[in-house]
């Protein structure tokens, strides 16, 4: 099978900083990665390396078996669809509104929306659970459904692979588990998914695989259990033994709790 | 690619609601535009009667509909006088409601406006140029005050976008301190090179009143070429204004839905620039009219773009048609210039909304 996502050597510098050095990885299709590693080691850089927002300075990508920097921005954009950490939004646009934004890879310039792009919108509401939101103002809303809201914008790209950036980052308990069982809805769907994350406790369960980038070193790929290890993690969040929060233990039982 | 995205996502079996998606929306919004048509046909009739000479509403439709021109002197006034100025007070107000729709599209700031971004100052500098130091340009049909203005609109807005532009956001205060930086240069550039030329002479009075904006009377060739610009603006509009919603969510996320930024930023430049060119040389620098118009069309549908163009548009052409014929007669005989009224008008308003958003803005 041709694997969906595939980084080979790829490197990248801002300037003259060099921030990732010899990336390899392969993303096969229907996984769901969570990507790991210190603050300020690359993550988001990496997720956006994949959409083409930025070109690698060494190597190459590809997605679905095509180089990426062959590709049209248009068609990358029905490949994959990106989910941002923040969303500053100047103007009040509905939550409808900022959904059919997401079909914009797939109209020319002087098309509208068709019954196809509209049933693609409902659709992608509908699965991230967003539809009773339709008339809502997005700025009005709560943390938990302004996630919800941008992850139905990457759905109606309908793209094989979705890139999130930090999902659960400021959301409460609740609305972390919430959007897990999304993830894990729309990964039983058929969607590919790559996260960024921050909080190693809520991987387990979810994940299917993990990426861990850490200073000074290869990136790993493996499964929760094998790299979600005390002292893999010890080393490269560099952080001293036994100060680090339990990691498997008590909370995935929490997690595991709730239904 | 259709069939591996069949595969990835299983599309819902439409259903009776789903082909309802908006119809409702749809029908007040096309009442709406008809409102404002008809209200725009009033307004040319009632704009064309009023003045030192009244005409009442049946000589005017009477002559408009035949259009019968003859030698007495209200039928003059009628073709010559008024129906030119008040066609020329409504491409005016379209164009500046429209670029100012532009620009706050490109700038993701709802305080952008020809005039507040240097815009309007680059355009009147241009034609000031044209005016002056080359009289007898032309280029494809329009004389060298057009096309040095469309020069000098691009000129301060690539400007004032490069100097206000941080890390792909346009802070509010950074815009507006740009702006005001370059508009002030613009406009006290041109009155130096009114001063250099002829010591207040003709040309000069023309220029200042292009700086107070002032809407004369033009003659008919001028009022088609204007037309002929705004026309072509807005026929690049329609598609520009799909990609402006889209822009809206961020340069960053534009691009990963597909959009090339770099490319619509360019094409929104040119276009608003063209706009304001074509306003200014029709009626100089009149200020806030493309910060209230969209404004007031944003507080009634909401900033769907597609939907806010043609309203935008029209609404501009009812406001500035109606402001010029306040500004020919509340004085009358003499003339306020309806770019001081719209800044009374305009000023504090752009205050209020300064202050509205204000909470926005520091986060």
């Amino acid at each position: 099978m041709t694997p969906l996502l595939e980084f080979a050597d790829v490197s990248f510098s801002y300037e003259q900083r060099s921030v990732l050095a010899d990336i390899n990885f392969v993303l096969e299709p229907g996984e769901c990665a969570a990507l790991i590693g210190p603050n300020g080691i690359g993550k988001t850089t990496l997720l956006r390396l994949a959409t083409g927002a930025l070109a690698c300075s060494r190597g190459w990508i590809s997605l679905a078996g095509r180089r990426l920097d062959t590709l049209q921005r248009a068609e990358t954009a029905r490949l994959i669809a990106f989910i941002p950490q923040r969303f500053d939004l100047p103007f009040d646009f509905t939550v409808e509104q900022i959904v059919q934004q997401g079909r914009t890879p797939h109209l020319g310039l002087f098309t509208g929306l068709k019954r196809q792009d509209l049933w693609a919108v409902e659709h992608a509401m509908d699965l991230a659970n967003v539809t009773s939101l339709r008339k809502r103002i997005f700025n009005q809303l709560s943390g938990g459904e302004r996630q919800r809201v941008k992850i139905a914008l990457g759905l109606a790209q309908e793209p094989r692979l979705l890139l999130l950036d930090e999902p659960t980052q400021n959301l409460d308990l609740g609305r972390q588990l919430e959007l897990l069982d999304l993830i894990k809805t729309l990964n039983d769907e058929g969607v590919t998914m790559l996260a960024a994350m921050h909080d190693l406790q809520l991987i387990q369960g979810t994940f299917s695989s993990v990426l861990l980038l850490e200073p000074n070193q290869k990136l790993r790929k493996g499964r929760p259990q094998e790299l979600l290890q005390a002292a893999i993690l010890e080393q490269a969040f560099d952080c001293p033994p036994r100060r680090h929060p339990k990691l498997i233990g008590e909370d995935r039982d929490l997690l595991e709790k709730i239904p | 690619m259709e069939t591996e995205i069949a595969e990835t996502i299983t599309p819902i079996t439409p259903t009776r609601e789903d082909r309802r998606i908006g119809s409702s929306d749809r029908a007040l919004y096309i009442c709406l535009l008809a409102v404002l048509v008809a209200a725009l046909a009033i307004v040319l009739v009632f704009s064309i009667g009023m003045g030192a000479v009244k005409i009442g509403v049946r000589e005017v439709l009477g002559s408009l509909l035949n259009w019968h021109r003859s030698k007495g002197a209200e039928s003059v006034i009628l073709f010559d006088i008024r129906l030119p100025r008040v066609l020329a007070s409504m491409l005016v107000g379209a164009a500046l409601s429209v670029a100012g729709l532009l620009f706050q599209g490109l700038f993701r700031n709802p305080m952008a406006d020809p005039y507040v971004i240097g815009s309007s100052g680059g355009a009147a500098l241009g034609a000031g140029i044209g005016l002056f130091l080359l009289p007898h340009f032309s280029f494809l049909g329009f004389g060298a005050t057009a096309v040095m203005a469309f020069a000098g609109s691009v000129g301060a807005i690539a400007l004032v976008y490069w100097l206000a532009r941080i890390g792909g956001r346009v802070p509010i205060v950074t815009l507006l301190l740009a702006g005001f930086a370059v508009s002030t240069m613009l406009s006290y550039s041109t009155y130096f090179l009114a001063i250099l030329d002829d010591n207040f002479g003709l040309r000069t009075r023309v220029l200042a009143s292009w700086l107070t904006g002032v809407i004369a009377v033009p003659r008919w060739t001028q009022l088609e070429v204007t037309a002929v610009m705004v026309g072509c603006g807005l026929i690049v509009c329609f598609p520009l204004a799909r990609r402006l919603n889209t822009l809206a969510l961020g340069e960053d996320y534009a691009l990963h839905l597909g959009v090339s930024v770099e490319k619509t930023h360019l094409a929104i430049i040119l276009t608003g620039s063209l706009m304001t060119a074509a306003a200014v040389s029709l009626g100089g620098v009149i200020s806030f009219v493309g910060l209230i118009v969209p404004h007031m069309a944003r507080l009634v549908l909401g900033p769907d773009h597609v939907r806010l163009l043609p309203v935008t548009a029209i609404a501009g052409s009812i406001f500035l048609a109606l402001a010029d014929t306040l500004a020919r007669t509340i004085l009358a005989p003499s003339e306020v210039p309806v770019g001081l009224l719209t800044a009374f008008i305009g000023g504090p308003f752009f205050l209020y909304l300064l202050r509205q958003t204000r909470r926005e803005y520091t986060l």
